[in-house]
């Protein structure tokens, strides 16, 4: 079903083509982009998955401001009405258009995965390129204390961590789940700027006398944003799935506000009757964490053409 | 007084096999303008040497346990590291063997030059971009000014080594030191380059350290030689001497390994070969270093004792019990 990426490397065309050819890793970090985008659009499934992902997306942004509906207008006479031309995912038990509602739920949903990607990032980078370039003592020091944080259960510390702040909204939520993922990313990052600072050219830089932070800022992340784009996307679903859980099991989202976790949960209560009310939103968090698996898979595959084939 | 004066340098690695010396017990210095080679296999301590110089080891495992860095006056090992980092680009600068690594392959050439520049001169954008062009011009790549934008990966080898020297000479440092400069460049392209370096020292009225393990480059470029070998500087003389008169039996053994493809000499032998490898650096014999390797080693002290570095002629120097000026009549391999 996917074209396999490693055949094509070395006839792509364009301008990146002769990275191919050439021998030495600079060489192909140069014309990484290029190369990259070409293995990525050859990636059918992730291709598929990216565009999918992007009309979810545009879906969630766009569709609630201009459906004729309104997301929070309560109407019994119209409630729990099965898929139809009026109201083509049905109505909810309190007769709200469904395709309205899910595009609302999506927004917080897809809100929450990507704002907490982002302190993610921040967190991440910020603690993994430390203890990477300092190394040293307090690099074991920092990843035993990650070690430790690993030990802790995904979930219940996100819950916690809830339960601390105290109030539940979408910042809460936020902040709760980027505390209990971060270690991956932070262990990445780590990863790479050891890897990095052992490069000819970050000798050849302190042979200059640059400072330590123009090092690492100018040097040593900007060659880690690979693999950042990737951790975006394996984090993105991670998140989104976690919101869902909370929002499922009551600890989320309330009412009237929706998300794709706590639409599934009002439509668990009526699931015999009206089984779309429960689908949707789980088909809705299936389809967005399968792309954006599928998009960090060809991602992966596109960026570091050493892990492909496997 | 000499410009850099190494004296007693003493570089270890304190790794988990044990302590290895990588450079001990070094001494030499470079007069201003002049250019110092230092040769020896890999291994030897010639890079470590540099590297100590510059404050650039890796610490840990790596540590200066004993010696002085006198450059300008001033000694570098007792620098901290932010004085170091003023003195580093702008008055010593470094030249890399791999030019193919030692660029930053997600920046523009001139953004690696003006970077140097800007370290360590308050300079405008404009200016400093003006000053790359004149750079990139002056280390002769053609089409400069349009090709400060290009990434590394549109740069020859030899182009991006010219490169490394343009940034070198940026802030018209008083030392160069080049680690193998031409080691991974094709031949043809070696010579322009240690032509450019030669005539750029010269025009930049600068000193050079030219690290290598080629002869042949140490012959056309340096002043003065010294060889190293297992940490320890084993001769030193001026270049036409060493040449002509080599004393310590690893000098003549490197100079034997040499291929002749011209001149009167013409080799009609085999090339000789060094027989044995370096000794483990870890525990070093308290003897003469090349004592198992050397052909004139047995019946005497140098096998228990380490020769002194002692002055031979004026300016000629050699750590071995047994110089070939002392050997004369002496069979090989005397009742070893």
């Amino acid at each position: 079903m996917v074209v396999q990426p490693g055949e094509v490397t070395r006839d792509v065309g364009g301008p990146g083509a002769y990275a191919g050819t050439a021998a030495g890793a600079p060489i192909r970090q140069t014309s990484l982009w290029r190369d990259a985008w070409y293995r990525y659009i050859r990636n059918r499934a992730a291709v598929l998955a990216g565009v999918v992902f992007l009309v979810v997306l545009a879906y969630c942004l766009v569709w609630p401001a201009v459906s004729p509906y309104d997301p929070y207008k309560v109407d019994f006479s119209q409630a729990r009405q099965n898929p139809s031309l009026d109201h083509p995912l049905g109505t909810d038990r309190f007769g709200r258009d469904m395709l309205t509602r899910t595009a609302l739920g999506g927004r917080v949903s897809i809100g929450i995965g990507f704002a907490a990607t982002i302190v993610i990032l921040v967190i991440g980078v910020a603690y993994g390129a430390i203890s990477g370039f300092i190394g040293g003592i307090l690099d074991n020091g920092m990843m035993r204390f990650l070690d430790a944080l690993y030990g802790l259960p995904y979930l219940p510390f996100a819950i916690i961590t809830l339960a601390i702040i105290g109030d539940i909204n979408f910042w809460s939520m936020t902040v709760a789940l980027a505390i209990a993922s971060w270690f991956t990313t932070a262990r990445i990052v780590r990863g790479q700027v050891i890897t990095l600072k052992e490069n000819d050219y970050i000798r050849a830089t302190r042979a200059i006398g640059a400072r330590w932070y123009r090092i690492l800022l100018r040097h040593i992340l900007p060659n880690t944003l690979g693999v950042l784009i990737i951790a975006v996307f394996l984090e993105l679903p991670a998140v989104v799935l976690g919101e869902a859980f909370l929002s499922f099991i009551g600890l989320g989202i309330s009412p009237p506000e929706a998300s794709w976790g706590a639409m599934a949960q009002e439509g668990r209560e009526v699931y015999r009757t009206s089984p779309h009310l429960i689908v949707i939103p789980s088909v809705a968090i299936a389809v967005l964490v399968l792309c954006a698996n599928f998009v960090a898979d060809g991602l992966r595959d596109a960026l570091d053409p050493r892990t492909r084939e496997t | 007084m000499a410009l850099l004066d190494v004296r007693d340098l003493k570089t270890h690695f304190f790794t988990r096999e044990g302590v290895v010396h990588a450079v001990d017990g070094v001494s030499f210095s470079v007069d201003r303008g002049r250019t110092l080679g230092i040769v020896g296999e890999s291994g030897c301590g010639k890079s470590v040497t540099a590297l100590s110089i510059m404050g650039l080891i890796p610490k840990p495992p790596a540590k200066i346990v004993a010696g002085e860095v006198v450059f300008d006056g001033r000694d570098l090992t007792k620098l901290g590291e932010r004085q170091l980092e003023s003195v580093r680009g702008r008055e010593i600068a470094m030249i890399f063997q791999d030019p193919m690594t030692s660029l930053n392959p997600t920046l523009t050439i001139g953004t690696q030059i003006t970077e140097t520049i800007k370290r360590h001169f308050d300079l405008s954008n404009e200016r400093a971009r003006k000053r790359a062009v004149e750079l990139l011009e002056e280390v002769r790549i053609p089409n400069a000014a349009s090709r400060l934008d290009d990434y590394p990966h549109r740069y020859s080898g030899g182009m991006r080594q010219r490169v490394m020297i343009a940034i070198a000479l940026s802030c018209n440092p008083m030392l160069l030191i080049a680690d193998e400069p031409t080691t991974a460049l094709d031949v043809t392209v070696q010579a322009q380059v240690l032509d450019l370096l030669d005539e750029l020292r010269e025009s930049h009225d600068m000193a050079m350290i030219l690290i290598t393990h080629d002869m042949g480059v140490v012959a056309e470029t340096a002043d003065e030689v010294i060889v190293m070998y297992a940490g320890q500087v084993v001769e030193q003389a001026p270049v036409l001497e060493l040449f002509d008169h080599p004393e310590h039996p690893y000098t003549e053994a490197l100079l034997g390994a040499l291929p002749q493809i011209e001149g009167e000499r013409i080799r009609e032998a085999r090339l000789t070969a060094i027989p044995g490898r370096p000794p483990d650096l870890v525990s070093p014999p308290p003897a003469c270093r090349f004592a198992p390797r050397c052909p004139h080693a047995g019946g005497d002290s140098c096998t228990e004792t380490m020769p002194e570095l002692r002055e031979l002629r004026s300016g000629h120097w050699v750590r071995s019990a047994h110089p070939t000026s002392e050997r004369a009549g002496r069979p090989v391999g005397a009742s070893a």
